[in-house]
């Protein structure tokens, strides 16, 4: 890779039960992403990059990318995809769009995530079936099984394994949940106390409803240049300085590596911190978007991903420390507890929030200070794929 | 289960305006109901003609949890393959599978539950331990409170009833009494 790459900026829809298509996501998406460079326009872009899950069963849509090209006005020159890794797809996006700009293929791409959720309360378990399908549907979705019980397990092994609390949990849902009442897109919009948590509905013991991010529709955009063109665009862009993916041959159940941890988070991040020449996280790294599908999901990844030794998450949560005031600022946003998560969308999200933190524009509430190292994080199905992305400041 | 209409159009196929001059209307009908395609469940075709690992399948009707070994490497695999994952032999042999194990990890499904099984939620369902492997499994005859680690459970079969004449099979397991 030879060239630098830099987010120069993007915008997204409101994110909730949405009273708006598939289509309408995509055009109001697009429509706040342009709104929000306005040096760049439709025809500018050269590559598009689509996250999007399974627009085949909500939307009854295939072939999505080309549509999207469609409804914004954008004629590829370059090229065109719809990216599929489950919950990582936004990211996974990202991460083409960087490298065939870092190769040379282009110089402007546009990075949109997509998906619609909310198909009414009758179609819901219809929805959470085909939710179920991420996994191996043969062997462990034909078990009824769906992400609450999954991540449940998760729960209950790193309890059993390192004596993490049910506490901890809700102290992870309260901060993400409550940072989320100061992010003007987000579906949560109320602050809440850890005591909160436990008394919502256990929708799969050990986990409560509001350890689970919700049902969502949203899309979310990002512009992503060449260095020479970035620069003609803003001063303030976020360059990508570091990307990693692992999976270990494992997806269905008896072929995951852990069942309290994941080690695929630990290797992607260590080749992205590698490629970033980050070598302690802890201090390095200002600003975080994890994946917190699940309160438990977020504990893990503080010790995946280098902030504290394994099987200290939990205390890493009491002690405060991944507060927007804490030693990493993780999930200012709100993450998926207090944003949503509208697959697709959810990772394009992350990175905008990262760049909208370098470039202070975010709500000054949720203002990390100073940040100019950030990281985007994703698990997706049975949490057997981890993806990291690290942006900085400043380019390597 | 119920019968499928045929679509059915009911515009004038003439297509001409009316003679008031307004734009003629029909009715297009669509089923409300359709019988789940065999496609869309969750249960794989079983047999011969649809999966090469039909085998596997066939020993659980015949009372037997089985998967693959290969011979080649000597490598356990779960699920059963036709293709070695660790070596890339496809010379695999069926082995027996213990009927016996120990939750490892479990929880019950309370809501947010796909189609076909919203309406026997709450479930347990479960990580089980057979030594060799791990599998996701139902747990029948159990509640979440009355679990845990560590607890003995054995095999179940249970035969699908799709309503046809289809006749397939899944395991499930049950907490072993006789195991105080």
């Amino acid at each position: 890779m030879t060239r630098n790459v830099a987010i120069v900026g993007g915008g997204q829809t409101s994110w909730g039960d949405r009273d708006a298509s598939w289509k309408d996501l995509v055009q109001e998406g697009g429509k706040a992403t342009f709104d929000a460079v306005p040096d760049i326009g439709p025809e500018d872009i050269e590559g598009l990059f689509v996250g999007a899950v399974q627009p085949e069963r909500f939307a009854f849509q295939s072939h999505v990318a080309p549509m999207v090209a469609e409804l914004l006005g954008i004629d590829v020159t370059e090229m065109i995809a719809r990216t599929e890794l489950a919950c990582a797809s936004g990211q996974a996006a990202l991460r083409y769009a960087w490298l065939a700009i870092a190769a040379g293929q282009l110089d402007t791409a546009l990075v949109l995530g997509v998906e619609k959720m909310n198909l009414g309360k009758a179609q819901m378990p219809e929805m959470q079936a085909s939710m179920s399908n991420v996994l191996d549907r043969e062997f462990d979705g034909v078990n009824g099984l769906s992400a609450p019980p999954f991540f449940a397990w998760y729960a209950q092994r790193h309890m059993h394994e390192h004596g993490t609390t049910r506490e901890q949990l809700s102290q992870v849902a309260a901060k993400n949940k409550s940072n989320a009442a100061k992010t003007d897109f987000a579906q949560f919009q109320r602050e809440i106390d850890p005591a909160d948590v436990e008394e919502s509905p256990e929708i799969a013991p050990p986990l409560h409803l509001y350890d689970c991010s919700g049902i969502t529709d949203g899309a979310s955009g990002v512009i992503v240049m060449s260095e020479e063109k970035a620069r003609e665009v803003t001063d303030t862009p976020a360059w990508i300085t570091g990307s990693g993916q692992s999976s270990m041959a494992g997806n269905s159940v008896n072929n995951l590596p852990s069942y309290d941890g994941w080690p695929q988070a630990r290797e992607a991040s260590q080749n992205a911190y590698e490629q970033a020449g980050i070598e302690d996280p802890l201090a390095e790294i200002d600003v975080a978007e994890v994946h917190d599908c699940f309160s438990i999901s977020e504990i893990i990844e503080y010790e995946e991903l280098g902030f504290v030794e394994r099987g200290e998450g939990g205390q890493f949560i009491e002690d405060g420390r991944s507060h927007i005031d804490g030693d990493v600022a993780v999930n200012p946003r709100g993450g998926l507890l207090g944003c949503g998560h509208p697959l697709g969308a959810t990772g394009v999200s992350q990175a905008l929030e990262i760049t909208q933190q370098f470039q202070g524009t975010v709500s000054s509430d949720r203002q990390v200070e100073d940040a100019t190292t950030g990281l985007i994080h994703n698990l997706s199905g049975s949490a057997s794929v981890h993806s990291v992305m690290t942006l900085g400041r400043d380019p390597q | 289960m119920t019968d499928q209409p045929d679509p059915t159009d009911s515009t004038d196929p003439s297509g001409s305006s009316e003679a008031d001059g307004s734009v003629p209307r029909g009715t297009v009908s669509i089923p409300a109901e359709i019988e789940l395609p065999d496609l869309l469940d969750f249960y794989e075709r079983q047999t011969a003609e649809h999966t090469q690992i039909h085998e596997f399948y066939e020993n659980l009707d015949d009372g037997r949890l089985t998967t693959t070994r290969c011979r080649e490497c000597g490598e356990t695999h779960y699920p059963p393959r036709i293709v070695c994952p660790e070596c890339t032999s496809d010379d695999l042999e069926y082995v027996d599978l213990p009927h016996e194990g120990e939750l490892f990890a479990f929880s019950e499904s309370r809501g947010g539950t796909p189609l076909g099984y919203h309406d026997t939620s709450p479930f347990v369902v479960a990580i089980v331990d057979l030594g060799e492997i791990k599998l996701s499994a139902r747990i029948d005859d159990a509640r979440y409170d009355d679990l845990e680690i560590g607890d003995p459970v054995s095999l179940k079969i249970v035969d699908i009833d799709d309503g046809t004449d289809r006749e397939r099979v899944f395991y499930r397991f049950v907490p072993r009494g006789d195991a105080q």
